[in-house]
């Protein structure tokens, strides 16, 4: 391996130095950073293996039907199970001829009364339950891509109203051809991003002879009005036609009335969604907007607190609002826009309005603009800064305070909309009376490892015995709410805790980390996660979303984190895999100490595996003691101790929870207990062929002995055995070939991943007053 | 920065290096200086009006002598031809401790002795010590070498005399140059003004503005500058032949462009036929050959309107969007510099692309580019914001392009053949002064935003803030609110709007008859004139009341017999360059040319990424040209500059080359998918293969001589280089694959004639 970001950050241009830089200072600083880097992060993977479900195909079904449904994806062993994030959709093995499990397909019954959306669709394998994959229910008919259609002349067939299941071929164009008849009002609409695909679809509608005649190129829908009777052909690539399996798409052709409105297909939410609505929004907003309001003589009368809906049309359209306040109000303002999932940037001026006789003067009194992340968010450089998460939003929340009783005017514009003309880009405007409160969102917490892999932050929550995983939990606090929030989670299958380090009052950040036991058993569960505030002397208690990556990241420098929300938490152990290691305390019970004193954790080591390297260096989190600092542990004890100095944090008394993580690099076997399988799969298949063999022989012999008359037939039999035996030979050099792979897999692979200890409970108690 | 700047004149301006050759040259007023100037010694002598001249005309204060960038020349510097006199009274009278100018014997000052040579003097002799630029030199030393800037009178107004006229070849015309002053004074400073032919092939003219025409007919103009002010004298040189069988008028564009011509008195060649139609049209709007198809059901046609109706189809298909956003993009910088700007590239290419296929009008087209706002996927045109990251870069860019106007000297002094100041300058970069930043999920992608503020650029030189003026005009107040790129590109679209327009329509002229109206195309001032205002004001006008419609001034221009005429000369106008009396052929650009070869070929060219097929003009960015050594032999941009010029056109050795034996085009030739292969094993007659050949390369039949040619150079018995027989199958595809490389090297293939 080479360090990327070293040899990248001395060139802006391909063969180019910028100006200033020198050649032979930056081959200098690369050697340093080389030098530097610790050897034990060197030619090894990161992450252990997670199980992911990467594609179905089809990516959907009608509701009511049964839909055969072939998965893909990685570290996919000894899958049971297909399951989805709504009981109505039930999924069994397809089975073959034979009354066997064809491997990777499945039937997938959809009731007919599922509602039309989107769902979860996981399997569980022997590393427990996979990250999830859109899976969409229907109204239309589907069909799905039967064979290479990258030509005109070898278009598909694509009947009106109808959904087709595809993937993209790389450097292709897809073609489609339908029928249709003048004054048909069509509706094509390519979902792809939205349902965790990696395409983004470029979708033409053209004549029979290829010619474009409509083109959609960024994730929009074609609203196409049928000139004359005949075939027309859509077309469908990537923006760069890249293509593959993840590339899939689910193509929609519908006929629409003239005037009815586009209903598009279902998508996955954005992760900065989840702090939308505020908590009690009515479905629908009290009033619209009513244009023209656009400027200032046209103002819209609205009266405090008010509920608007409304949209930032035609191109760089205001929408002013004129209301009248006292002195000492405080109000909240908060726009919702794109957290719908669209292309806007509210932005909002408040100005008071005096007047000198005619003279109309307005005097700026709050601006508002973007909901600011409350972590850093990564750079989207190839070393790891921050999570690839944007839990902020280009939307606003604000805090109006009103100095003077007066008329005052607020206007509403679209920082992106100076030319965009698509009266789809709406808001919804909510002035109230302050109503505190939070909304939380969490994802896998990532470190950096290695540069450009941020395999963590798309695991599912797959837990080995012994292993605890970290959640990044980040809150959006409304109109003041600034107390502590806890933290749980509840719904764990068997042998499963999780703990949560709260989000202390006045921060957004916590930890929620869930535990499995070394000997939990194989097991699944659906998770409820929560954070528990309290506001105005009652306990509020909001739910907490989850965010995780649609594919996994081995190279951020070249790839666009696609992070969205999920709408279950499934919590699986394995039952068959272990953590390389668990960090524990030694005790369970509570740890005491006095507020300026130093203490003394004596922590445990469980170790399952053989370690790249001697030592693990261990920082903290938790409240107060993430300040700590970090600390070595050797990875060839069984214990170790770390030590906590309450002076030099200034910890105050006070419960705490904390633990400790760190990166390590184990020589991981992945599935060893595959090997004896294999072997007495090849055994049998050898045994097999010899007894095949011998019967070869036999007969052989038989048909050498045999008379005129029934030569013919004792032939036919040797030629019988011998095509048996030539089958049973491919047999065993498949089984032999098995063995050899699942003996590869499960030789020692450094692997470097994040360790996290289990919690550790400790209580500063006051010192003593002199 | 002036360096820069010329460089970039250099570059962009072919009358440079003729500005730079003539200003070099000047070693003396000489004796006939006294002809026409009569400093009056004996009087007090202007520092402003008299010295200042005198050093501009000498050449001392040029970009490349003491009025370059950073320190001038050997520690003398000056201002660029004079535009800051009170600082040259600085360095001239108060720097170097006062050495430069010697009050006691005027004749013994540093200036004066370099100037004549008597002492050593990089820059060589200027003047001589006899001159009269000499003696007033010497008389405003002697005279205390005072300033004069707060007392002087100032230059109000400048004009040459004549300022048009008619004028016959070979005949000379001279100029006298008038300089009033506030005083109402008014001075002959034929001596002291600089001149430029904007035509040197048309007209030459001398230090002492004495014009002489040469061999050529047609309108040619001359800039005389003075001071900062210019004034031009544009001269029609009739040919004088008879002009008759002119072609009938379809449009506008046959009236204006046929009355020239019979003004001047040069004939048009006739009307092309139709086989040379259809390849030009189609090479010209879809950038490509006609299809053999197209070309036999184009000439069976017997519709007298079937040359519009070509047109039309054309503009209707894609391959009129295809080729001229690789027109577009090139110049709007679509470059890759980082493999992580395929995304972006690709969406801005499509962009343009689906916009011209649209025909989206040409001012929407530049708004949304202007006042681009979010994200590249979201909204692609915010790509170019990401190409052109400065303010001053966007105004130069936009100026130049979207404007006809080039501004890049006004961001340091005033423009020397433009009435463009540097608070010009900084005024049209207020209009992009809030364009706010933020970062964007992608690594080196910004999302754009208007970020709320009043908008202000401060001039470099003197420090104020300037508001957002376009070009001398002034833009109504813009609120803080208000997004002032929108306020730009509405003054753009608006119908009185001097540049806008008139930029387009020369661009499209341009585009289809190789000449500007005016040359360069981008480079519209009052001193460079169009050769046929009439026709250009009618073009613009045209285009704006049509709503700014592309198609449909292509219509215009392709409908008109101007456009349709042959390139075949006739005895008079063979020479005529300006005037569009005849099509004046030129080489396929270099992706036309490879999608020309390829489909006369049978071949397709592979482009990374894209999908087999791809015609190298719907290639997005630049980044094709690494690994196609014919795109970059053949001069495909790589959209460094928003100048056309950056495409070569020109012919080369090179070029030649590449074309009779570079591995490429061999591997066309003898491609086992192409057509010399497939024509080798087509069991027609031969005749049928060489037509089906002839139609593909020239969209016409062969004729009998090139028949029979081909016919016994096909069937010619081939012969190995060991004496034996090839065989004959063999033989036969080699023979195609000769033929073919042939057409390709013929002229008129390799030509839009």
């Amino acid at each position: 391996m080479t360090d990327r970001k070293n040899t990248i950050g001395c060139r802006n241009r391909a063969g180019m130095e910028p100006e200033g830089s020198h050649p032979r200072l930056c081959y200098l600083l690369l050697f340093v950073a080389l030098q530097c880097l610790p050897g034990v992060l060197f030619a090894q993977s990161v992450g252990l293996p997670a199980p992911r479900l990467l594609t179905t195909m089809p990516m959907g079904g009608r509701a009511g039907t049964q839909v055969e449904v072939t998965i893909s994806g990685e570290n996919l062993d000894n899958v049971d199970q297909l399951a989805f994030s709504d009981p109505k959709i039930t999924a069994a093995p397809k089975l073959n001829a034979a009354g066997q499990p064809e491997p990777n397909k499945y039937v997938v019954t959809i009731a007919a009364d599922c509602p039309v959306g989107l769902y979860e669709a996981r399997v569980m394998t022997r590393l427990g339950i996979s990250s999830s994959r859109a899976f969409t229910v229907g109204n239309l008919a589907e069909v799905s891509q039967t064979r290479p259609n990258t030509t005109l002349a070898t278009a598909l067939e694509l009947p009106l109203n109808s959904i087709c299941n595809a993937a993209m071929t790389q450097r292709a164009v897809d073609h489609y051809v339908f029928e249709a008849r003048q004054g048909q009002r069509l509706i094509v609409d390519c979902a792809t991003r939205g349902i965790d695909s990696k395409l983004d679809a470029v979708v033409i509608i053209a004549d029979a002879a290829g010619r474009d005649l409509l083109v959609e190129r960024r994730g929009g829908v074609l609203d196409f009005k049928v000139p004359a009777d005949g075939k027309y052909v859509i077309k469908v690539h990537e923006l760069t036609f890249k293509g593959g399996p993840a590339y899939y798409y689910r193509l929609g052709l519908w006929e629409l009335p003239a005037d009815a409105p586009i209903v598009r297909q279902p998508s996955t939410q954005p992760v900065n969604s989840f702090s939308w609505p505020p908590h009690g929004l009515p479905a629908q907003a009290a009033i619209a907007e009513v244009e023209p309001n656009n400027d200032r003589t046209k103002a819209q009368k609205i009266s405090l607190p008010c509920d608007i809906a409304g949209n930032f049309f035609p191109a760089a359209d205001v929408d002013v609002f004129e209301f009248e306040a006292k002195k000492g109000e405080v109000w909240w303002v908060e726009v919702g826009s794109e957290r719908f999932g669209l292309p806007t940037d509210p932005a909002i001026l408040v100005q008071q309005v005096t007047r000198m006789g005619d003279v109309e003067k307005l005097t700026d009194v709050a601006e508002f603009s973007d909901i600011p992340s409350p972590v850093k968010v990564s750079s989207n450089g190839y070393a790891y800064d921050g999570p690839p998460y944007n839990a902020g939003t280009s939307d606003i929340l604000g805090k109006l305070e009103i100095k003077e009783d007066g008329v005052y005017r607020l206007q509403l514009s679209d920082l992106f909309g100076g030319t965009r003309n698509d009266p789809r880009n709406i808001y919804r405007l909510v002035i109230r009376k302050a109503a505190p409160d939070f909304a939380l969102v969490a994802w896998a917490m990532h470190m950096e490892l290695r540069n450009g892999d941020r395999n963590a932050v798309s695991k599912p929550l797959a837990l080995r015995g012994g292993a605890t995983m970290a959640l990044e939990v980040v809150a959006i606090r409304r109109d003041g709410f600034d107390g502590d929030i806890e933290l749980a989670m509840d719904g764990l299958p068997e042998g499963v805790t999780a703990r949560g380090l709260k989000i202390p009052a006045g921060q957004s950040r916590g930890l929620m980390l869930v535990t499995a036991h070394q000997n939990a058993p194989r097991a699944i569960g659906s998770a409820h996660f929560t954070g528990r505030g309290t506001i105005n002397g009652e306990a509020v208690i909001r739910p907490c979303r989850l965010a995780s990556m649609a594919f996994p990241i081995p190279d951020a420098w070249n790839e666009v984190p696609s992070p969205r929300l999920f709408a279950d938490i499934p919590v699986s152990v394995s039952g068959i895999d272990f953590s390389p290691i668990t960090v524990s305390p030694t005790s369970s019970d509570m740890l005491t100490v006095v507020a300026g004193q130093k203490l003394t954790i004596p922590l445990t080591h469980v170790r399952r595996s053989e370690f790249s390297g001697a030592t693990m260096n261990l920082r903290t989190m938790g409240a107060v003691f993430d300040r700590a600092p970090a600390f070595d542990i050797q990875l060839t004890a069984d214990t170790s101790q770390a030590v906590l100095d309450t002076a030099a944090l200034k910890a105050p008394p006070g419960d705490y929870l904390i633990a400790f993580y760190g990166g390590a690099v184990a020589k991981y076997r992945h599935h060893p207990e595959e090997i004896p399988v294999a072997e007495e799969a090849r055994r049998k298949v050898e045994q097999e062929l010899m007894a095949i063999e011998a019967e070869v022989t036999k007969l052989t012999e038989a048909a050498k002995a045999a008379t005129a008359e029934n030569k013919p037939e004792a032939d036919k039999l040797v030629e019988a055995a011998t095509a048996k035996q030539k089958s049973a030979a491919a047999a065993l050099v498949a089984a032999t070939a098995r063995v050899k792979q699942v003996t590869d897999a499960a030789n020692p692979r450094d692997i470097a991943d994040i360790v996290v200890s289990e919690p550790i409970a400790i209580r500063v108690t006051p010192a003593e007053q002199k | 920065m002036f360096l820069l700047c010329r460089d970039l004149w250099r570059n962009q301006h072919p009358f440079f290096g003729a500005i730079s050759l003539a200003l070099g040259i000047l070693v003396t007023a000489g004796a006939n200086a006294a002809d026409v100037l009569q400093p009056q010694v004996n009087k007090p002598v202007s520092f402003v009006n008299e010295v200042i001249p005198v050093l501009t005309k000498s050449g001392c204060n040029v970009g490349v002598c003491h009025a370059k960038a950073g320190n001038g020349q050997n520690g003398f510097q000056l201002s660029l031809l004079g535009f800051e006199p009170a600082e040259d009274f600085d360095h001239l009278v108060r720097e170097a401790r006062t050495r430069r100018l010697f009050i006691g014997a005027p004749e013994r000052s540093l200036l004066l002795l370099k100037a004549s040579g008597q002492v050593a003097h990089g820059g060589g002799v200027r003047m001589s010590t006899t001159s009269e630029d000499f003696a007033l030199l010497t008389a405003w030393i002697r005279q205390g070498a005072q300033y004069d800037g707060a007392i002087a009178p100032k230059l109000s107004s400048f004009e040459v005399q004549p300022d048009h006229g008619s004028i016959q070849r070979q005949q000379t015309q001279q100029l006298k140059a008038v300089a009033r002053y506030s005083d109402g004074t008014e001075r002959d400073v034929t001596g002291m003004a600089l001149y430029e032919s904007n035509d040197r092939a048309m007209a030459e003219v001398s230090e002492r503005g004495l014009v002489k025409i040469l061999d050529l007919s047609g309108n040619v103009a001359v800039m005389v500058r003075y001071q900062g002010q210019v004034a031009v004298y544009s001269a029609s040189v009739p040919l004088g032949a008879p002009v008759v069988n002119v072609p009938a008028a379809k449009n506008f564009v046959d009236e204006q462009v046929f009355s020239n011509l019979i003004k001047l008195g040069i004939p048009p060649s006739p009307v092309c036929d139709d086989a040379t139609f259809l390849r030009r049209v189609t090479l010209d709007i879809g950038g490509r050959l006609p299809t053999e198809a197209e070309s036999a059901a184009f000439l069976a046609n017997q519709d007298p309107n079937k040359r519009d109706a070509a047109i039309d189809e054309l503009l209707r298909s894609p391959d009129y969007a295809d080729y001229f956003a690789n027109k577009w993009t090139a110049l709007l910088k679509n470059r890759r510099d980082d493999s992580s700007d395929i995304v972006s590239n690709f969406a801005f290419h499509a962009w343009v692309r689906d916009s011209l296929l649209a025909n989206k009008p040409y001012d929407q087209f530049v708004r949304e580019l202007l006042a681009a706002t979010g994200t590249v996927i979201g909204n692609p045109p915010v790509a170019w914001y990401k190409r052109v990251k400065e303010p001053k870069q966007q105004l130069e860019d936009v100026a130049q392009l979207f404007l006809g106007v080039r501004m890049q000297c006004a961001q340091c002094h005033h423009h020397p053949f433009e009435r463009w100041s540097q608070d010009d300058y900084y005024s049209l970069a207020a209009f992009f002064s809030q364009v706010g930043r933020k970062p964007s999920s992608t690594r080196g992608e910004d999302l754009i935003f208007h970020k709320r503020g009043i908008a202000v650029a401060n001039n470099m030189k003197t420090g104020a803030a300037l508001k957002p003026a376009a070009l001398g005009d002034a833009i109504p107040d813009i609120t803080a609110d208000e997004d002032p790129r929108l306020k730009l590109a509405d003054w753009m679209a608006s119908r009185n709007n001097p540049f806008f327009a008139k930029s387009l329509v020369n661009r499209y002229w341009k585009h289809f008859f190789q000449r500007g109206l005016i040359e360069p195309e981008d480079d519209i001032r009052d001193t460079n004139p169009p050769t046929n205002p009439a026709l250009l004001a009618a073009l613009e006008q045209q285009f704006i009341t049509s709503g700014f419609d592309l198609k449909d001034l292509v219509r215009v221009i392709t409908r008109s017999h101007a456009y349709q005429l042959s390139e075949v000369p006739n005895e008079y106008n063979l020479v005529d360059r300006q005037n569009y009396s005849r099509y004046y052929p030129r080489r396929l650009q270099a992706e036309v040319l490879l999608d020309a070869i390829d489909q006369l070929a049978g071949t397709q060219t592979d482009f990374t990424n894209l999908p087999p097929g791809t015609r190298a003009v719907g290639l997005p960015d630049n980044s094709y040209n690494q690994s196609s050594p014919f795109l970059r032999v053949f001069g495909r941009p790589e959209g460094e500059s928003v100048c056309e010029c950056e495409r070569v056109q020109s012919s080369s050795l090179a070029q030649s080359l590449h074309l009779i034996n570079a591995p490429d085009i061999k591997a066309k030739l003898a491609s086992p998918t192409g057509r010399a292969e497939r024509l080798a094993k087509d069991p027609r007659p031969i005749e049928d293969r060489i037509r089906e050949l002839y139609r593909s390369a020239f969209s016409r039949e062969p004729r009998p001589d090139e028949l029979k040619t081909a016919q016994a150079y096909l069937t010619e018995a081939a012969i190995s280089a060991d004496g034996k027989p090839v065989d004959p199958q063999k033989a036969l595809r080699e023979n195609f694959q000769d033929l073919i490389w042939a057409l390709i090297n013929t002229k008129e293939f390799l030509f839009n004639h």
